[in-house]
């Protein structure tokens, strides 16, 4: 019987967001046969909160969810040297969720200096430089479980993922949002006649989805395995983003009618004579209901 | 396609635009072209089939003309005023030297619908032109300068102020020369478009 | 002594003094807060839509009404189709089930000496946000309800989808928590004859039976909810007395200078809030039986939370059929909301108590936001004088560890109540 990979999840600045969605795993029994958790926020663990601090027990992934600050303490111990202490001793860190690695949300709350574990927004954090090679960032507000799972899963099995600038595994994160939108016709045909309520559409000329320039796999791995926001008709908030959330969410900006923010690596000219030549034309299964009467 | 005949194209092109100022649009024949450049009839059709293909593939070739000299103004590394004074400039510059391809445009393309709406829905004919614009525009709202409004709002008194300036040169009524105006109608254009 | 409690969607410190071996005072800290009403400060009204789904991960979907429903009370004439309405009741109800799940399996067998059941735990509760993802996109975290309905639209098709998630949970709990033989739990008005039933349940109220712990954690025996719809009444009930006149202008948050969580009171009293409160009020025939054997006790609390998964599975498919699919699912508001210059506020149930929320919007943008959360009332930290509703049922007990059950038996949430 082989040894389970032991795992310790320790939350800063959070709302549990990632630990409720990793337990919408659907294969969570096998996932607990190979891995061990020495302490997490939910499950039993042989280890108490007070005990994992005060201690460093041995681990080998140290997952961390949540904002980082050097004012927040856990059991009385400070947050920061927590981490520091488990770093030295684990193969690999992940950072869980959005708030952990980037600052999230939380970045704007009272405490002193709040980031992620390296970067604050776009910006580097000196502070965990150092452990920065052993950290693999799963960024989403919440995470999608698949993508902690299987990393988990591949660091067990010593697997070398390809990362990002932002140290996000490549297989998830170098797709779009936008790929895989059940509304994708509406978005090529620059159709833009989208309302509220209706399951046609494309929601990035007025509604403010930010799936074409969003990093993730939300419309390639469903979520809870049936469905995705902009398929159900809400845009994408660009949640796995380093500057998540930005403002005025359900509006795109727009500079004289042209949107503010493009589809990644698509030129301004390039969408613009696009724009051009569709705009031109009507196609009329586009304009109508999809269960036309 | 070979050089040789791409040359070709633009000679016939050329041809086409003095002819049509001339004479005008519907007075002008293929045979009449094909007469200006010393060609058989039956070549001219081996390049354009007819004669609303061609004129059709005149608006495109002027409107990457001009989206050209637009764009390299667009990518200059200046500011939003001096490049409404450049493409204000550029526009007079060319109704000077080329008057025939701004005639086209506003006398044959504007005024003729019929002719292009097969094949030039829209604006795709002068997608390269509209796009320059478009740019100038957004980058203009994005540094700051010009009021987020409507695109066809601003196009409007933008390309209508440049187009009726031209008209009336055309027609004889401006007293002085196109580039004496640049100054006031450059000035006017940024200030009616800035924040 | 202090006693840090963990594993309650977040961490407490409880801080017991003893007197003649009897604890005489529990004094309730929270450690931590992330200052969301501040956050909201100056947003874009529609923003808040997106943000306070994130104040908490297993109950930021009823943030998420209360959030929309606040911003729609600003406006003075606005319509909501009935089919998002129901669409927003079901993703609702959908979320206090997947919570008492996880409450029971996570939460209450550890207290009674067993292993947490993770899976029994994490299988209905994946199913409830399957469904709550076929009407709002995804779970956690979704903004498909917003101002004026909901974005999404649903079919016939997604309507069976739903109605076989509602029976599979209901078989899930038929064979584990209560299981009876050609009996309808929803008909059940005997306390004492599920104690003798088999289920998981059960095995936990014969525990209680075993170690004499009936009548354990009574606090006032004072109720309220404000948040009303199809199922639930609001009201408050004193014992069994219900008025159902109530007002939140009489409902008053402050903070205290202990803990990082703010105490709420009713005519400066302190209420319950939660399954219990909902079902003393609702007058369910059942728990007014376990109401009249052990009052307030842990027994009737359990019970009460357990027994309202059978009761909105029920409920749902009733909604269900309610759907009319030919209504639009969204009415665009005639005022933009950039044009609101106005206060709204909202109640809504939660799966622990009523969630309130309060805006002020000047020209569309968020001046003021407050939000009071069901775990606020009921561990309100009060004094000696005047105990909060949780300490008063931990007072007189002779060790923390029994304190724990009874503090659990609220079924805390941490990080709600330092938003």
């Amino acid at each position: 019987m082989q040894q389970k990979v032991k795992v310790l999840w320790i939350t800063g600045l959070a709302c549990n967001g990632n630990t409720h969605s990793f337990l919408n795993y659907p294969n969570l029994g096998q996932f607990l046969d190979n891995f061990e958790f020495i302490y997490h926020p939910i499950i039993e663990s042989k280890y108490s909160l007070e005990e994992i601090v005060s201690n460093t027990i041995p681990c080998d992934v140290l997952l961390i969810e949540g904002s980082i600050s050097a004012e927040i303490e856990k059991a009385d111990k400070k947050l920061i040297d927590i981490i520091s202490n488990y770093a030295k001793v684990v193969n690999k860190i992940i950072t869980v969720g959005t708030c952990s690695t980037f600052g999230g949300i939380f970045r704007d709350s009272e405490y002193e200096d709040i980031t992620g574990l390296h970067f604050n927004e776009t910006l580097e954090v000196e502070r965990f430089r150092k452990i920065k090679d052993k950290t693999i960032s799963i960024s989403g507000c919440p995470i999608h479980p698949e993508l902690l799972i299987n990393t988990l899963y591949s660091i067990k099995n010593k697997i070398e993922l390809k990362l990002d600038e932002y140290l996000r595994p490549k297989e998830y994160f170098a797709y779009t949002i936008h790929n895989g939108c059940t509304r994708n016709e509406y978005f090529e045909y620059k159709v833009d006649n989208h309302q509220f309520g209706k399951k046609e559409g494309c929601m990035f000329y007025d509604h403010g989805c930010q799936a074409p320039f969003t990093h993730g796999s939300c419309n390639k791995i469903l979520w809870n395995e049936v469905n995705s926001k902009t398929r159900a008709g809400q845009p994408c908030m660009g949640c796995t983003e380093p500057d998540f959330p930005k403002s005025n969410l359900f509006k795109t900006k727009k500079n004289m009618g042209i949107p503010a923010n493009l589809p990644l690596g698509v030129a301004k000219r390039t969408y613009l004579t696009l724009a051009g030549v569709t705009k031109a034309f009507t196609i009329n299964r586009l304009e109508k209901d999809i269960f036309d009467d | 396609m070979s050089d040789k005949k791409q040359q070709k194209k633009n000679d016939i092109i050329e041809a086409s635009l003095e002819l049509f100022a001339s004479k005008g649009f519907y007075n002008t024949t293929i045979p009449d072209i094909a007469k200006a450049l010393k060609m058989s009839v039956g070549n001219m059709y081996n390049y354009f089939k007819s004669k609303d293909i061609l004129a059709k593939e005149i608006i495109k070739f002027i409107s990457i003309y001009l989206g050209n000299e637009l764009k390299k103004i667009n990518e200059e590394d200046i500011s939003t005023e001096e490049k409404t004074r450049k493409i204000v400039a550029i526009y007079f510059k060319i109704a000077l030297a080329r008057p025939e391809m701004i005639d086209y445009f506003l006398r044959i393309y504007l005024s003729n619908r019929e002719v292009f709406k097969d094949g030039c829905e829209g604006m795709i004919c002068v997608n390269e032109f509209v796009t320059e614009i478009m740019i100038y525009f957004e980058e203009g709202v994005t540094a700051g300068d010009l009021r987020d409004q409507d695109f066809f709002s601003a196009f409007g008194l933008f390309m209508g102020y440049l187009g009726g300036m031209v008209f009336l040169k055309g027609e004889a009524i401006l007293p002085k020369p196109l580039d004496e105006y640049i100054d006031d109608i450059s000035y006017n254009i940024y200030k009616a478009l800035s924040v | 002594m202090i006693k840090l409690i963990e594993k309650i969607e977040g961490e407490a410190k409880l801080h017991f003094s003893f007197k003649n071996k009897k604890i005489d005072f529990v004094d309730i800290e929270f450690l931590q807060t992330r200052s969301i009403e501040k956050i909201l400060e100056e947003k874009n009204a529609f923003d808040a839509l997106v943000i306070n789904p994130r104040v908490c991960g297993i109950c930021g979907h009823a943030h998420l009404i209360a959030t929309v429903e606040a911003l729609e009370d600003c406006y003075e004439d606005l319509e909501v189709s009935n089919k998002a309405k129901i669409m927003r009741e079901l993703t609702l109800n959908f979320e206090l089930i997947q919570n008492h799940f996880k409450w029971f399996y996570f939460t209450v067998l550890p207290l009674f000496g067993y292993k947490q059941a993770v899976l029994k735990a994490a299988l209905p509760s994946q199913i409830m946000a399957k469904a709550i993802a076929v009407i709002g996109g995804q779970y956690p975290h979704n903004s498909y309800a917003v101002v004026g309905g909901v974005v999404s639209e649903i079919t016939h098709m997604d309507i069976i989808k739903l109605e076989q998630y509602i029976n599979e949970t209901q078989n899930f709990f038929d064979e584990n928590l209560i299981h009876l033989e050609n009996e309808d739990i929803l008909k059940c008005e005997s306390i004492d004859s599920l104690f003798n039933k088999k289920g998981d349940l059960s095995q936990i109220l014969g525990d209680i039976r075993k170690n004499k712990w009936e009548q354990l954690g009574k606090s006032y025996d004072r109720f309220i909810a404000f948040g009303e719809n199809s199922y639930f009444t609001k009201g408050k009930s004193l014992k069994t007395r219900r008025f159902t006149d109530i007002s939140i202008e009489d409902v008053v948050e402050f903070s205290t200078q202990s803990s990082y969580a703010k105490n709420v009171t009713f005519k400066d009293k302190y209420f319950e809030v939660g399954p219990l409160s909902r079902a003393i009020i609702n007058k369910n025939g059942l728990i007014k039986d376990s109401h009249s054997k052990f009052e307030d006790s842990i027994v009737s609390r359990i019970v009460a939370r357990v027994l309202e998964i059978p009761q909105l599975l029920n409920h749902t498919k009733n909604l269900i059929n309610q759907i009319n699919l030919d209504e639009p699912s969204y009415i665009k508001p005639k005022i933009d909301i950039s044009k609101i210059t106005s206060s709204g506020y909202s109640a809504v149930e939660a799966a622990r108590g009523t969630l309130i929320h309060k805006v002020n919007l000047e020209n569309g943008i968020i001046k003021k936001y407050d939000i009071i959360t069901p775990t606020q009332w009921n561990l309100s930290n009060g004094t000696r004088e005047n105990q909060g509703i949780s300490q008063k049922a931990m007072i007189g007990l002779k060790d923390e560890k029994i304190a724990e059950i009874v503090f659990k038996s609220f079924d805390v949430c941490s990080v709600c109540t330092t938003h």
